[in-house]
């Protein structure tokens, strides 16, 4: 049970505060609600972009990084196709350097000379060390836009093309920043050994005078249901063969998600997994193989991604694979697996919980999907899982209509 | 309410440490070690089981990593696919470990289930079995895996690092294809009867009341015989060879991976705490000279690091980083640039309480939590240092002088006998 308050300034800032006196750190955790969905077709990578560029220095105050340093503190963020995210953990005596942080470069940036410029190279930097420079680095910039034809989550938090990057200017930059980084559209949530009451006069206190700002309206096209599978092949320079099936399915909040939390689970979350078992061990098709959803906001995927063993046809691994979430349309899974599942599920969401700082992040995921309170319920739901709701999940999941496949060819040289 | 000031940092003080808690220690009755570490409020216990059976003590290549990978591939008493899903019913996590000098099991476990995953993971560690069928499968994910990370510029460039440092030794040898096909489950079961012994281990176990496992690791990690520790120390030959410069050409990789460096010092020696701090002044922060420069100042890099890092038998300075090869010429000049400067200048007052705030607030978050703490202990364990080892380090990072920083650089990071190693196009 994770305790916390809440309370909303009248500017629109949501403050949650979790209170853990095992600890002698707190951390501060602060959610936009901008991802790289929120992003103009146009300009993408600017959620990500900007991410890079709170970290610049802020309107009143020049370095970002040697206050946190000086109080003996770390920070960090990262962009999502929902979200930007961004900490600090320090020590609960300097607390109130954080919201001296994070309430100036909610006010405004300083993109003064050349910042913008030498930014713009990192991220080029970024997008060449993760998805250029790695065997496999672009499987999920193919995915995408496979998968998605009208839903921004056709383009990567990287952008759907380096140029966007480039292309960037400050007048882009800040009005993205005014549309974006304003009170109503973040969450802050602090967890760690400091009293709710004290993190709400703190609130108050700092980021009380930010003004509400406007947020943009956005009207996010829906994807509408794929009715073909499609399927994209390519060959690269890598030593094997990967395949890569994406399936639509609801949002993070849908009560499929749970039930296909559990399913994948069941499938490739552990050695036992009927994935590990039949695909690698006993019938020697893959080398290794997950499954996974990507718990997305709006509608998302569940994700199947194996690596070949050498020689095997990729058509007919697509098709063993379809041979076990057949299975699943007509079988149920057995009480030893839910069991199985169930019992991970205990210890992982525990593990999960262990430190403040995680604390903090899921009551602002949580708050930002609907309620922080659903932190507390998360557990009920997975457990209530039925074996007649897996069956009625997959079938209505795994269709041939709803697939799309990604082959990633090795080059035969 | 009086609006804050926004141009002044609130007051803070000044980061500690705090009391570093002395970590417990009980032995089995069959003589194993075991150091408790209690704290936290989570229903979740982390044991972890440390055997001197890393590479250091391989005499057929992949031997240390081949055992580790195969002890949940099957045991005396179950096959492969009925082990794993005992394992995993349970909702343990079990993490096979293998490092340079060191190889073992981390155990992450709720207490309800406790007993019986103390059962399993004495049966996975002692009672192997090493059949041959998973045996196979497993070297063929295992050279597809090596295939991969022959693509990896990041990978080419540390092993030929590491090669160049320590030669054909356990710590600086490079796999080959020759390799994975020359072993053998012969090898693999002589290296675990020699190794994976009780005389061998030490255990370590975190979360709320850890004392709660000392039954159950008495029940089942007692009745191993123990004989005397047969493993001896390895020298590890460095020799300083002077400037190389080594280059490996990958056409189509579109960066360049670089690594500068040097024989460093071990944990144990004198110089490893203040050759922490001067490092970190380099290349170890985000406010790093490096960082400041290369990234921050020229973006030609989304990182660059440095690391004085430190095996049982030998140390080592390497700095890392990643670069279009366009910017690796202008990479390599302004790195040698800032060393230089460490070595001409010595740091000023300001750049000196800040890496010491840094240092103290890290060292602050790496004593958080019971799991934390346990990590740290290991740290030490392994070098045969006790956790006094950070109290002087705090006392260093108290007390080090700014002239201490300047004689550092010029003792190790000399850039007329640094080895510097590319991986990447022409």
């Amino acid at each position: 049970m994770v305790k916390f308050e809440k309370h909303i300034l009248p500017n629109g800032l949501t403050v949650l505060a979790h209170y853990d006196a095992t600890t002698p750190m707190v951390t501060t955790n602060i959610l936009y609600r901008t991802g790289a969905k929120d992003e103009d077709p146009e300009a993408t990578g600017f959620a990500h972009l900007f991410e890079h560029l709170m970290f610049e220095g802020s309107i009143n105050i020049p370095v970002f990084d040697t206050p946190v340093i000086m109080a003996g503190g770390e920070n960090n963020a990262f962009t999502t196709n929902d979200i930007t995210n961004y900490y600090i953990t320090l020590p609960a005596a300097n607390i109130e350097t954080a919201f001296w942080l994070e309430s100036d470069r909610m006010l405004g940036l300083d993109l003064a000379d050349g910042k913008l410029e030498t930014q713009k190279r990192v991220v080029i930097e970024e997008y060449r060390q993760r998805y250029l420079n790695q065997p496999y680095g672009d499987l999920f910039l193919l995915l995408r836009p496979l998968t998605y034809k009208v839903h921004p989550y056709m383009w990567p938090t990287i952008g759907k093309d380096i140029s966007h990057i480039e292309k960037a200017d400050s007048a882009s930059v800040t009005r993205f920043f005014k549309e974006n980084y304003v009170p109503g559209n973040a969450i802050l949530s602090v967890g760690g050994n400091i009293r709710p009451d004290q993190v709400f006069s703190l609130a108050e206190k700092w980021f009380g005078p930010v003004p509400a700002g406007e947020k943009k309206r956005r009207i996010i096209p829906q994807e509408p249901e794929q009715t073909a599978r499609r399927e994209l092949t390519v060959y690269r320079d890598v030593p094997a063969d990967e395949l890569l099936m994406a399936f639509h399915t609801g949002r993070r909040c849908d009560r499929d998600f749970y039930v296909l939390d559990l399913l994948t689970d069941l499938l490739a979350g552990c050695e036992s997994g009927r994935f590990p078992n039949v695909l690698v061990r006993e019938k020697e098709i893959f080398s290794e193989i997950d499954a996974y959803l990507t718990g997305d906001a709006d509608p998302g995927l569940v994700i199947i991604s194996g690596r070949l063993k050498e020689g095997v046809d990729i058509g007919r691994a697509e098709e063993a694979v379809n041979e076990e979430l057949n299975l699943l349309h007509t079988t149920h899974a057995t009480d030893f697996e839910i069991e199985k599942s169930r019992n991970r599920y205990e210890s992982h969401h525990l593990m999960a919980l262990i430190s403040a700082s995680n604390k903090a992040f899921n009551l602002a995921f949580h708050e930002h999907l609907g309620d922080a309170a659903n932190i507390n319920s998360e557990s009920d739901k997975y457990m209530s899982v039925t074996p007649e709701e897996i069956i009625d999940t997959a079938r209505r999941t795994f269709t041939p209509s709803n697939c799309s496949v990604v082959k990633y060819l090795a080059e035969r040289k | 309410m009086i609006a804050p000031d926004r141009n002044i940092q609130p007051e803070t003080i000044t980061p500690t440490v705090g009391v570093i808690p002395e970590p417990e220690r009980v032995i089995l009755d069959g003589g194993v070690p075991v150091w408790l570490v209690g704290s936290g409020s989570e229903d979740l216990l982390r044991i972890e089981f440390v055997f001197d059976a890393g590479q250091i003590r391989e005499k057929h290549h992949l031997a240390a990593s081949t055992v580790n990978e195969m002890l949940t591939e099957g045991t005396e008493l179950h096959d492969a696919v009925t082990l794993n899903g005992i394992i995993d019913h349970t909702g343990a996590m079990f993490t096979p470990v293998v490092d340079k000098d060191t190889a073992g099991l981390v155990v992450i476990t709720l207490s309800r289930t406790l007993d019986r995953v103390m059962e399993l993971a004495a049966e996975v560690l002692f009672h192997p079995s090493f059949p041959e069928n998973e045996f196979r499968m497993l070297m063929e994910r295992r050279v597809q895996r090596f295939l991969t990370n022959r693509q990896k510029t990041s990978v080419i460039s540390r092993e030929m690092f590491y090669n160049t440092l320590y030669g054909e030794t356990p710590y600086g040898r490079i796999s080959r294809l020759e390799d994975f096909k020359m072993m053998t489950t012969a090898v693999a079961r002589a290296f675990h009867t020699e190794f994976y012994r009780p005389e061998n281990l030490y255990i370590t176990v975190a979360g709320k009341d850890p004392h709660r496992a000392i039954p159950a690791l008495n029940k089942y990690f007692s009745a191993q015989k123990r004989d005397k520790k047969n493993t001896a120390d390895v020298s590890q030959e460095t020799v300083n060879k002077g400037r190389e410069h080594i280059f490996s050409l990958m056409p189509d990789s579109v960066q360049s991976s670089i690594r500068i460096g040097w024989n460093g010092v071990c944990k144990n020696h004198p110089d490893f705490p203040a050759l922490q701090i001067a490092n970190t002044i380099l290349g170890g922060y985000f406010g790093s000279r490096l960082m400041r420069n290369i990234r921050e100042d020229k973006g030609f890099t989304y990182s660059i690091g440095s690391l004085a890092g430190s095996l049982r038998f030998a140390g080592f300075i390497t700095i890392i980083t990643e670069v279009a090869n366009e910017y690796r010429e202008q990479t390599l000049k302004e790195i040698i640039k800032e060393v230089n400067i460490l070595r001409e200048t010595k740091p000023s007052d300001e750049e000196m309480i800040m890496v010491r705030n840094q240092m103290m607030g890290e060292m602050a978050r790496a004593f958080d939590g019971p799991f934390a703490l346990a990590e740290c202990l290991r740290g030490v364990l392994d070098h045969g240092l006790t956790v006094d080892y950070y109290r002087n380090f705090e006392e260093t990072v108290k007390t080090i002088s700014p002239d201490k920083i300047k004689e550092l650089f010029n003792t190790y990071y000399n850039p007329e006998d640094a080895i510097e190693v590319i991986a990447g196009a022409k």
